[in-house]
């Protein structure tokens, strides 16, 4: 009997090229965080997120022999997440104009990580209140900035790995990330919420 | 969020869908990397003819021109194979950056060197005359090319700046001969005491441009002859003896 929760991604792809009932637990694996995902950059109903992560499986299986070992299979199937997303936003524009992020409580903790790099806070001086304008912040950025915020700080992926998921060399991401940060300032400025996301309570 | 991993699952069993096989992805890798060569290669050629077209412009016409620099330039400088050298190395890129590992490199290093490599290439290149008959064949085959340099070669008909071309139509003696220039005029040309470039001796139907100083209406006295085609100009240079 395989304990497939055990298993690596590596091992689990190898499995699933030998029989196709074995991909299921690779997709169990992913099915929850890649939904997350998906939710955080779009605005789309739960239906069509389903719709997207579909099309993600489905690339996913197909492709699975042109998944190299030497690089994170995380990584490979975001990417790949993210390439279908670029695609339903083609298709349906207004998807990416505005964003919920009450997918997950942990949004919250890792919203202060941002809060804390951005405006250099301490992790007392931080509210539930702070956060709550801080997510409505994160929902005005433009796509892009969203995006790369949403895997630095939500989805806690490294540079590097956000270079394999966007496909854009290292130093591009850091200067994405301060762009992003830099306009998150911006917009904070503009909504006369600096005050009150500094006053100490 | 509903089961999606078992809605997936049922699909591919339906449908019966299976993994694209691996030839698919070695396929597609050497696709990829045969156009990052060939664009590479392609870069070295178009950098070959701008090395053998800088290496034999007629720099010395600035002397008799008095145009600004820039309009000289644009008149020397093989900027369509420039043009060229640059949609390669973008080429080269594109392709460069949908390689496993291609992306993590910044654009601009990827231009800059794909350029410098072909440089490097054109340089070998130029050594084995490829370019130079790749040109020629562009030349004769490609009219738009051939019109673009026949207009270059427009500036030839100054006979005030001391510049004249054309094709001999008539040899009258071993001093004068008639020209047919490229705007329809017929010059009487004297060439004694001229050099003649590329071993040329005077003949019908030669195409040569001189050098030289307007004597009066349609005469013209040539100091120097070069043939019209690059390639004579390689020849040792002969001074016409008087009779």
């Amino acid at each position: 009997m395989i304990d497939f929760e055990n298993l690596t991604d590596e091992q689990l792809v190898d499995l699933s090229l030998k029989d196709d009932k074995n991909f299921y637990y690779l997709m169990k694996r992913y099915e929850e965080k890649l939904g997350y995902y998906i939710g955080r950059i779009t605005n789309i109903s739960p239906e069509g997120i389903e719709d997207i992560l579909q099309e993600v499986f489905i690339k996913v299986y197909k492709n699975l022999r042109g998944f190299n070992k030497k690089f994170k299979f995380s990584s490979w199937i975001y990417r790949i997440a993210h390439n279908e997303v670029i695609s339903y936003y083609r298709k349906n524009r207004r998807a990416l104009d505005s964003l919920s992020l009450d997918m997950d409580g942990t949004d919250n903790n890792n919203l202060v990580a941002l809060l804390g790099d951005t405006l250099d806070m301490e992790e007392e001086q931080i509210s539930k209140e702070k956060v709550d304008i801080v997510k409505g912040i994160f929902a005005e950025l433009p796509p892009k900035y969203r995006e790369v915020l949403v895997l630095r700080y939500l989805e806690e992926k490294s540079y590097d790995e956000i270079s394999d998921i966007l496909k854009k060399p290292p130093g591009s991401v850091a200067t994405l990330i301060n762009r992003a940060k830099s306009n998150f300032r911006k917009i904070m400025q503009r909504c006369k919420v600096e005050g009150i996301l500094h006053n100490n309570e | 969020m509903s089961d999606v991993s078992k809605k997936v699952l049922k699909e591919i069993q339906e449908r019966k869908l299976r993994p694209y096989p691996r030839w698919h992805f070695i396929f597609r890798h050497s696709v990829i990397w045969s156009v990052c060569c060939i664009s590479i290669l392609l870069g070295s050629l178009s950098a070959g003819i701008v090395i053998f077209r800088i290496k034999h412009a007629e720099w010395d016409l600035y002397q008799f021109l008095n145009d600004n620099l820039a309009a000289f330039l644009l008149l020397i400088i093989p900027y369509f194979w420039f043009l060229f050298l640059a949609g390669f190395s973008l080429l080269a890129y594109n392709y460069f950056r949908r390689t496993e590992r291609g992306y993590r490199f910044r654009a601009f290093w990827v231009v800059f060197g794909s350029i410098v490599i072909s440089l490097i290439g054109g340089i070998l290149l130029y050594g084995t005359g490829l370019p130079e008959h790749i040109e020629s064949v562009f030349y004769d085959k490609v009219s738009f090319y051939r019109v673009l340099q026949e207009h270059k070669q427009k500036v030839w008909v100054s006979p005030d700046k001391g510049l004249l071309a054309g094709r001999i139509i008539k040899v009258i003696s071993a001093r004068t001969v008639l020209l047919e220039d490229l705007s329809g005029n017929v010059w009487t040309i004297d060439i004694s005491g001229s050099i003649w470039q590329g071993g040329l001796t005077p003949g019908v139907e030669f195409k040569i441009k001189i050098i030289g100083k307007r004597d009066g209406e349609k005469h013209f006295v040539a100091e120097e002859i070069r043939p019209m085609d690059r390639q004579k100009q390689q020849g040792k240079s002969r001074r016409v003896k008087n009779d």
